[in-house]
C-alpha cells in the first residue's frame, strides 16, 4: 500500500514563522514522495492545532505523520498522543525541529534558514517512509524499595515511602543508622538536637 | 531514628551491605550481607555489661579517634539498634582465643563467636541511594595547616563530637593535646572546597553555616573566649540563615576576610599567620585551636556501590542526577533514585526536601501494578548475529546478554551463541547497533536503514 505522510508545519509564533518563510516550505515539500497532505499552522502544539492534524488523518486517510516545530524532547510525547486518538500507531511519527535546529540559530539568515528546514522536513520525511508500529510491552511491579545509607535522607525517604504503604529495606553498612547527622551536636539554624 | 527502626513496613538491616544487584525498573534482584556482628540481637537486650567489663580498648571511629571504645561497643547512646557488634579484628579472643569475658558475663548469653555473615537475597521495584558523603581528606593537601601533624589542628566534625552532650567529653570543648578548655579558637573555611588548586572546585554549602555555629558555640560554652573566623565569602543563602550568621557576628565572633598561609606552633599555642584582605595588612593569631571546615566528598566506597547499580557519577563522583533543573531525585536508570549529599554537597534542611521527593518518585512508580516499556529499544537479528558479543561491552545498562541458539545446519542440529537484549534493561541509546559490525543490532522505530535514508536523501 502507498504511504500516505500527513506534514504540518508550525511557525511556533514568529519563533519560526519570523524567520523562514512558512508558505513556501509547505508549498515545495507537498510534492515531495508520499506526502499526502501537507499544511501549516501557528501553533500546531494548540488544541486547535492539535485538531487539525486528527481532522486530515481521518479526512485524508493519512497512515503517518511528521510535525515540523520543534526539538522532540519537547513535544514528540504531545504529538504521539494527538496522532493515537486519530486511531494511528503513536510511533508512526516523526518530528524534524526547524527551531532549535533552524530558526533560532541561523535568525540572521532568512533565505539559508527557508532551504535548511525543506532539508531538514526532507530527512523527517525519509525517515518516517520506513517506520513500523511499535507496541509496547508491560512489565511487572515488585512493590518493595531499597535504600542504601540510613543517614538522614535514608531515613526520610524510608519512613515517606513506609507511610504511603509500601514495604522498605534499609540498609546500613555501619552498626547504626543515623550517619553523620547523629554526631552533629545541635544543628543550624534552629539549634536542636540532631539524633 | 527510632521511628526508621520502629516502623512496621521498614526491615532495618544494619552493619549491612549490598553486593550483587540485577535486574531493571520494577525487578531488581539485590543481595545483602549481614556482617557478622557476634551478638545475636534477638537475645540481647543492650543491657551494655559486656561493654563495660571488655578489657580492651581502641580509638573510636565515630568519635574520630579523640578517644577510646571497646572492643565489644555501641557507637553512641542513643544508637540504633541499641545493641553491641564485636570488632573481631582487635578483640582478644579472635586474635589470641583467650578472654571471652563478654560472653561469659553476658546474662542472656547473647555473645557469640561463632556467628558468620548471612547473605540474604530479596526482590525490590526501586532502589533508593542515600550514600551521604565524608570529608575531603585535608591531610593529605595542606602544609600550611601541617599536614595534620599538629594535634590541636581538627576538622569540625571533631568539634562536633566533643560539642555533643552525649559524646565523650559530655559536651566540653577541649584541645586534643591537654584536655585543657581553648580561650583562642581559630575557624578556616573551605578547606579543601573552592580549591582548584589542592581540593575541589565546588562549594561544600553547610560549612559556612555550621562554622558560624561552631563560633557561637565556643562564645556560649566558654567564658572568655575569642573565637576567629578565615573566610573567603560568607555564604548563607536560606531561610533564617543569614539572621543566624549575624547574631554569630553580633556576640562577637571576628570574621577575617583572608586565607591562612600558615600555622606553627609555639609552645602550647598555635600560631595562625593570614591576610586580611579587607583591611590589606597581614594578621596574625594566637590560638589554642584550630577548626577547619573541609569539603563534602562522596562516601568512602560510593564508586563501587555506584558500579554495582549502574549509577551514573559526575566530575566529582557524586551521583548524577537524570537533569539538573527538571529532575533532580531521578538518574538516568529507570528505577534508581537520589536523596542526600550522594548527590551533592548540601545540609539538612535540604537533604530532607530532596529524601521526601525522591520518596514520592518511589511512591508514584510503586503504586503501579505493571510498567508500559519504551519499545524504542534494541533487538538482535539472530540470524545475522555472529555471537561476537562486542555490543555486550558496550552497552552501558549491561542489557545485552549471550544465548544459546539451536540451528539446522545440513539437516543436523547446530548450538550457537548470539547476543540477546533485556527489554526492560535496554533504554535504546543506540550503542550496541553502532558497535554491530554484523548490523545485526537494530533499534526499533531508529533502525540503520532509516537512518541510511535519511543520510540518502540529504546526499541527493
Ligand atoms: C561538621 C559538620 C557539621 C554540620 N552541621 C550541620 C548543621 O548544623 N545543620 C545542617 O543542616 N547540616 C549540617 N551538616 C550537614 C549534614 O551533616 C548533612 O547535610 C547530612 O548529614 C547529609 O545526610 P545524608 O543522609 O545525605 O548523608 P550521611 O549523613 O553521610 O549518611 C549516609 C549514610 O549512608 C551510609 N552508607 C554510605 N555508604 C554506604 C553503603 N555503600 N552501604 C550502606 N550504607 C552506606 C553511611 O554509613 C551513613 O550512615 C554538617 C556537616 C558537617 C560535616
Ligand atoms: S572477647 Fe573480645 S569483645 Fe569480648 S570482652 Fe574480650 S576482648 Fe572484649
Ligand atoms: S559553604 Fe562557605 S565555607 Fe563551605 S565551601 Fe562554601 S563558601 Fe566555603
Ligand atoms: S540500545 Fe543501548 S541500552 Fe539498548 S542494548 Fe543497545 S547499548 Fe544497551
Amino acid at each position: 500500500m502507498a504511504k500516505r505522510i500527513g506534514l504540518f508545519v508550525c511557525w511556533c509564533g514568529s519563533n519560526i514563522g519570523g524567520v523562514i518563510d512558512v508558505p513556501k516550505v509547505v508549498e515545495i515539500t507537498k510534492n515531495f514522495p508520499g506526502v499526502a497532505y501537507a499544511t501549516d499552522y501557528k501553533y500546531m502544539c494548540s488544541e486547535p492545532g492539535q485538531d487539525t492534524i486528527i481532522k486530515a488523518i481521518k479526512e485524508h486517510n493519512l497512515d503517518r505523520v511528521v510535525v515540523a516545530s520543534c526539538t522532540p524532547r519537547l513535544h514528540e510525547p504531545t504529538f504521539r498522543k494527538t496522532i493515537a486518538k486519530a486511531g494511528l500507531n503513536p510511533y508512526m511519527f516523526e518530528m524534524a525541529n526547524i527551531r532549535e535546529q533552524c530558526t533560532w540559530v541561523h535568525s540572521d539568515d532568512k533565505e539559508g534558514a527557508t532551504q535548511k528546514a525543506i532539508a531538514l522536513i526532507k530527512r523527517a520525511l525519509a525517515k518516517v517512509s520506513r517506520v513500523e508500529p511499535l507496541f509496547e510491552s508491560y512489565i511487572p511491579v515488585t512493590k518493595k524499595a531499597l535504600v542504601i545509607g540510613g543517614g538522614i535522607a535514608g531515613m526520610q525517604v524510608a519512613i515517606d515511602i513506609a507511610d504511603a504503604g509500601h514495604q522498605v529495606i534499609l540498609v546500613e553498612r555501619e552498626p547504626t543508622i543515623g550517619g553523620k547527622m547523629a554526631m552533629l551536636d545541635k544543628t543550624f539554624p534552629t539549634l536542636d538536637c540532631s539524633a | 531514628m527510632v521511628a526508621a527502626a520502629q516502623h512496621p513496613n521498614i526491615q532495618l538491616m544494619t552493619y549491612s551491605e549490598v553486593t550483587e544487584v540485577n535486574g531493571y525498573i520494577g525487578n531488581f534482584e539485590v543481595t545483602i550481607r549481614q556482617k557478622p556482628r557476634y551478638v545475636d540481637h534477638k537475645l540481647c537486650t543492650g543491657c551494655g555489661t559486656c561493654t563495660e567489663k571488655c578489657p580492651t580498648k581502641v580509638p573510636s571511629e565515630y568519635d574520630l579517634g579523640i578517644g577510646n571504645r571497646k572492643c565489644i561497643y555501641i557507637n553512641f547512646p542513643q544508637a540504633v539498634p541499641n545493641k553491641p557488634v564485636i570488632d573481631a579484628e582487635n578483640c582478644r579472643y579472635f586474635k589470641t582465643g583467650k578472654c571471652g569475658v563478654c560472653k561469659k558475663i553476658c546474662p542472656t548469653g547473647a555473645v557469640d563467636f561463632e556467628q558468620k555473615e548471612e547473605f540474604i537475597t530479596e526482590k525490590v521495584g526501586a532502589i533508593v541511594m542515600a550514600t551521604g558523603f565524608d570529608l575531603f581528606n585535608w591531610e593529605d593537601a595542606y602544609g600550611e595547616y601541617g599536614y595534620g601533624r599538629f594535634k590541636n589542628v581538627i576538622t569540625g566534625l571533631h568539634f562536633e563530637r566533643m560539642s555533643n552532650a552525649s559524646g565523650l567529653t559530655g559536651g566540653k570543648i577541649i584541645r586534643p593535646s591537654d584536655g585543657k578548655e581553648p580561650k583562642s579558637v581559630v575557624f578556616i573555611k573551605c578547606v579543601g572546597s573552592r580549591d582548584e588548586a589542592k581540593g575541589k572546585e565546588y562549594c561544600s554549602r553547610a560549612c559556612c553555616m555550621y562554622t558560624a555555629k561552631h563560633a557561637h558555640q565556643v562564645i556560649d560554652k566558654i567564658e572568655g573566649s575569642s573565637a576567629y573566623v578565615f573566610y573567603m565569602d560568607v555564604r548563607t543563602p536560606g531561610k533564617a540563615y543569614d539572621e543566624f550568621y549575624r547574631r554569630t557576628v553580633e556576640e562577637g565572633a571576628q570574621y577575617i576576610r583572608g586565607r591562612v598561609s600558615k600555622i606553627y606552633e609555639s609552645g602550647d599555642k598555635l600560631i595562625v599567620m593570614g591576610t586580611d584582605t579587607l583591611l590589606g595588612r597581614p594578621v596574625t593569631v594566637e590560638a589554642d585551636l584550630v577548626v577547619l571546615a573541609t569539603a563534602m566528598v562522596p562516601s568512602e566506597g560510593s564508586d563501587k556501590i555506584a558500579q554495582l547499580v549502574s549509577c551514573p557519577t559526575d566530575k566529582d563522583g557524586f551521583f548524577a542526577e537524570a537533569h539538573p533543573k527538571l529532575r533532580p531525585v531521578e538518574t538516568m536508570t529507570g528505577g534508581l533514585f537520589l536523596a542526600g549529599a550522594c548527590q551533592g554537597p548540601r545540609d539538612i534542611p535540604d537533604t530532607v526536601s530532596q529524601a521526601s521527593g525522591a520518596a514520592v518518585k518511589v511512591v508514584a512508580l510503586l503504586n503501579n501494578d505493571q510498567l508500559a516499556t519504551d519499545p524504542m529499544i534494541s533487538q538482535i537479528d539472530e540470524k545475522m548475529c555472529s555471537g561476537c558479543l562486542v555490543c555486550k561491552g558496550v552497552c552501558p545498562y549491561k542489557a545485552i546478554s549471550e544465548k544459546t541458539i539451536t540451528e539446522r545446519i545440513g539437516g543436523k542440529p547446530v548450538e550457537r551463541v548470539v547476543a540477546s537484549v533485556n527489554t526492560g534493561l535496554c533504554q535504546g541509546c543506540g550503542n550496541c547497533t553502532v558497535a554491530c559490525r554484523a548490523g545485526a543490532a537494530n533499534l526499533k522505530g531508529f533502525t540503520n536503514q532509516q537512518v541510511l535514508a535519511e543520510v540518502d536523501t540529504l546526499c541527493r
